[in-house]
């Protein structure tokens, strides 16, 4: 499907001026949000960090084939970890009344990449273990790792036991979402896109065949895990300094189900059909919000019906890809 | 004293809960060497390729390439080692255009690291334009360049057939098995492809085992047979040979009736 | 030593529970080959009828209890059979994931019917007693009525349950389908109405599985079913899913070893990670579960 590699001619690759570009119209987004209407970007920033959340359990689901139910559980190492990092730090360097924007952001910076790497650390830890599972007993071990990940943060009081963090800096703007996801999709799109990366759909469509060219399928999975796994924490420490409060409960499995749904509804493996799924199902809750009393249930009705009509995922429009 | 065989099994073993597919298999394939392995349904003959492949191992016994013990070792690491296979029910990638199918084959002498896949400079698109090329060459070679941004599963079987083995022949191997390569081909196709696998099995320098019911690809490219009966090896020698082989004979006459009641 | 048995009591009660639960799952996984998320709300359903129902009768009969438990059985069974038709069966042939995710619709919806204020909202409400309570002890151990009605009622329909697989054509139709559909269909196997009658036993063990969830935890409320659910398919899971001695198997040691962790004082807050622990562990030791088959995928 994806058969168009950098043509080898061109001085610098395309997906780095997409990048570029992204980049550059996050930042151009950022500076106008004083601009925009303050829900607006509430509801922008939501999306930004559900695309992340979405493309990076799609290089898992999707791409790779592994189907994981415990994205939510990575998405809270990363939020804890970099909240703990902002919480400790941020008034010992800047006092009370905060500090310079460059200072704080990276500070910032510094604190996502922690919660990024810590959450691929638990990714590795989870992965290396159970990857070695297929199909549903994966899917019920990394649901069990998330729920894990969810008890021992309610147990561990200097990180607020069950209450959670409060008081979380709101270092998060649409900025920084719009070009953490545009860098997501870079990342998870040049991945796939090459010949190494060809080998993660290998392993989807046919593990055996796979390895007879040679082509590891556990490290393939583990080296999407991982990666997938930092994403969702970076993803998290986008939510927490987005919320500025943070429980165990908000990260257990009917988050992580979620980001599964924008996944399988965008039609697994599909980049774009997957960003614009995570867009629609974060619009979704909002444009009901009139008929708040019906929202969630003409909400399931819609994933019912959706599923029953277009099973091959709502914005796949080649064949539908069965397996 | 002679060099070792390239592919060397010895009292090869394996059972499934009470079954017995292979059952103490002596083999040596020397390098070079193109054989056939032949046998009625259910035989063994596949088993006897996942074991080599390390999709299954062996219950007991040991097997070797080129004197190396491959115990233990598991596909992809087999692969490695210049072990390349295709598989009887065809087992393509369903979402990869053919040329797709042979680049990933191609990985495993890939010049660039995943790290470069992001960074995408110079040597990355370098090492990937060469991979292309060297992929382009061999679907040349077996005439499916035409197809090469269709999905797979869009060829036909003998298509899709010989697309297996570019994809076995893109990981470079020294040892190719062959799975029933002929099965689903017309006269015209199977003549094609004898005169394509001799091809190959010179100009790549390879070993090839190879399975398969048609006697005529069998008779027209093996040096030697063996052949195998309930798991156990019951004969081996030139085609002529086995073809007056009175156990081979027993073994096919007698298989016979019960394939009809078993098999089909 | 007492203490002992108490807990081992008190685990067994629970397991029982998920046992029941568990059983749905796996029934369905045979047959189906998929797991059936909207599994849990079947089971919250059940305990809303029985809460519904038990309103209305006399408290504290055993004849109260028993239409309570039939009601929420017959209901559950209806209930499954009519998700079945409208949702699972449209869906068939399609891809696994795709299904799952229905499934989870499903659940999602059933949930959020009930949670709307004209429906039952989202207070929890107290379930009545409809059995009779009393208290018993057996040489230490405390057993309440409800407990030994959970028990019993529990083997009783496991039982009823293997006698249906074993013993009838329905329960051979049933092997047959989670065997080989297809095949199963070709020697006139009605594979419609086989799955539709998975679907309802399955349905009506969950129901049962609900009021006597219910009985002991004496509050109903739409997110009930959640937790034991997820749980339940654990113990499925564990037991090897596609296997109905597995499931109560799973059940049973997943209900125990909660109970004993739940009274330890030491590790009672990490009750809800041990039932995925005790998973995880298993899964890595037997990767197709405690009883499920070991098949070397064929090449
Ligand atoms: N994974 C497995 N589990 C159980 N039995 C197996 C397995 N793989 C193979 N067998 C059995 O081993 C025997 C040999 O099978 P095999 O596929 O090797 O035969 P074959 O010689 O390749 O036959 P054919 O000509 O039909 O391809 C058969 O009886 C088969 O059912
Ligand atoms: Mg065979």
């Amino acid at each position: 499907m994806e058969s168009k590699v950098q043509s080898p001619k061109s001085g610098i690759p395309g997906p780095h001026l997409a990048l570029v570009g992204a980049l550059l119209v996050a930042g151009g987004v950022g500076l106008c949000s004083d601009w925009i209407d303050p829900y607006h970007l509430d509801v922008l920033t939501n999306i930004g960090i559900n695309v992340i959340l979405a493309v990076s359990l799609n290089l898992v689901n999707g791409h790779t084939g592994q189907f994981s139910l415990g994205h939510a559980g990575f998405m809270s190492v990363g939020a804890y970890l970099a909240a703990a990092v902002t919480l400790n730090l941020a008034p010992r360097l800047f006092g009370p009344d905060g500090g310079a924007a460059g200072p704080t952001a990276l500070l910032f910076l510094g604190a996502l990449l922690a919660g990024g790497l810590a959450a691929a650390l638990a990714g590795l830890l989870v992965g290396v273990p159970s990857l070695r599972l297929k199909g549903d007993y994966l899917a019920i071990v990394t649901l069990g790792f998330g729920q894990i990940i969810v008890v021992l943060f309610q147990n561990f009081e200097p990180l607020g036991g069950a209450l959670g963090l409060n008081g979380i800096p709101p270092y998060t703007t649409v900025g920084w979402v719009l070009a953490w996801a545009a860098v997501a999709v870079f990342t998870v799109g040049c991945l796939v896109r090459s010949t190494y990366g060809r080998g993660f759909l290998a392993v989807r469509d046919d593990e055996v065949a796979a390895a007879a060219l040679g082509l590891d399928p556990t490290r393939y999975k583990t080296v999407a895990f991982v990666v997938g796994a930092f994403f969702a924490g970076i993803a998290g420490g986008l939510y927490a300094h987005f919320r500025l409060t943070i429980t165990p409960g908000g990260f257990d499995f009917t988050k992580s189900i979620e980001i599964v749904v924008m996944v399988i509804l965008g039609g697994m493996g599909n980049t774009l059909g997957v960003i614009l799924a995570a867009v629609l199902l974060t619009l979704l809750p909002e444009v009901l919000r009139p008929v708040a009393e019906y929202r969630m249930i003409l909400y399931s009705l819609l994933l019912i019906g959706l599923m029953l009509v277009r099973p091959q995922g709502l914005f796949c429009f080649k064949r539908g890809r069965t397996n | 004293m002679p060099p070792p065989a390239l592919l060397q099994l010895d009292q090869v073993t394996i059972r499934f809960g009470g079954l017995t597919a292979v059952s103490a298999v002596d083999l040596a394939v020397t390098e070079g060497a193109l054989v056939g392995l032949i046998g009625p349904n259910g035989a063994g003959k596949t088993t006897v390729f996942n074991l080599i492949t390390g999709v299954y191992q062996p219950t007991a016994g040991t097997i070797a390439l080129a004197g190396r013990p491959l115990a233990g070792l598991r596909p992809h690491r087999l692969a490695a080692l210049g072990i390349a296979r295709t598989f009887q029910n065809i087992r393509l990638f369903g979402s990869l255009s053919v040329l797709d199918q042979v680049l990933v084959a191609c990985n495993l002498h890939r010049p660039t690291s995943p790290v470069q896949a992001l960074v995408r400079l110079g040597a990355f698109q370098q090492g990937e334009a060469a991979m292309r090329q060297r992929a382009e060459e061999l679907l040349g070679l077996f005439n499916l360049l035409r197809f090469r941004d269709q999905p797979a599963r869009s060829l036909s079987y003998g298509d899709q057939r010989r697309l297996e083995i570019v994809r076995a022949l893109a990981t470079r191997p020294r040892l190719l098995l062959l799975d029933e390569p002929a099965a689903g081909m017309n006269p015209a196709e199977k003549q094609a492809l004898i005169a394509l696998i001799r091809q190959i099995h010179q100009e790549f320098k390879l070993t090839i085992l190879l399975v398969e019911h048609s006697m005529r690809v069998v008779m027209g490219l093996c040096e030697r047979v063996a052949v195998l009966d309930h798991g156990e090896k019951i004969a081996e020698g030139t085609p002529a040979e086995i073809q007056n082989h009175p156990a081979v004979i027993a073994a096919y006459l007698g298989v016979d009736h019960q394939t009809a009641l078993t098999h089909h | 030593m007492q203490e002992f048995l108490q807990q081992l009591v008190n685990g067994l009660s629970l397991g029982a529970i998920y046992a029941l639960i568990a059983l749905g799952y796996t029934m369905v996984y045979g047959v189906l080959r998929f797991i059936n998320f909207a599994h849990s709300e079947v089971f919250m359903v059940g305990a809303m009828t029985g809460w519904a129902v038990g309103r209305q009768l006399p408290q504290g009969t055993w004849w109260g209890g028993l239409v309570v438990l039939g009601a929420a059985m017959l209901v559950c069974a209806l209930l499954g059979m009519t998700i079945e038709r409208l949702v699972y069966r449209p869906l068939r042939g399609t891809a696994t994931l795709n299904v799952l995710i229905t499934a989870i619709g499903v659940s999602l919806l059933l949930q959020s019917v009930f949670q709307h204020p004209r429906v039952f909202g989202a207070t929890p409400q107290l379930f009545p007693p409809v059995f009779p309570e009393r208290n018993f002890a057996l040489g230490g151990v405390a057993l309440s009525s409800n407990q030994l009605v959970v028990i019993v009622v529990a083997a009783l329909l496991m039982v009823g349950l293997e006698l249906v697989v074993h013993r009838t054509r329905l329960g051979m139709a049933m092997r047959a389908v989670a065997l080989n559909p297809q095949a199963a269909q070709l020697v006139g196997v009605n594979i419609n109405a086989v799955i539709a009658l998975t679907f309802a036993l399955g349905s009506a063990l969950a129901g049962a599985g609900g009021v006597l969830y219910a009985l002991n935890y004496p509050t109903v409320e739409p997110l009930m079913g959640v937790m034991p659910g997820l749980k339940a398919f654990v113990a499925a899971v564990l037991g090897g899913i596609g296997s109905i001695p597995g499931a109560a198997l799973g059940g049973l040691i997943l209900g125990t070893v909660e109970t004993f962790v739940g009274g330890s004082a030491w590790l009672s807050t990490y009750k809800d990670a041990i039932a995925f622990a005790v998973l995880i562990l298993i899964l890595l030791c037997r990767p197709t579960g405690l009883l499920g088959r070991v098949a070397p995928e064929k090449v």
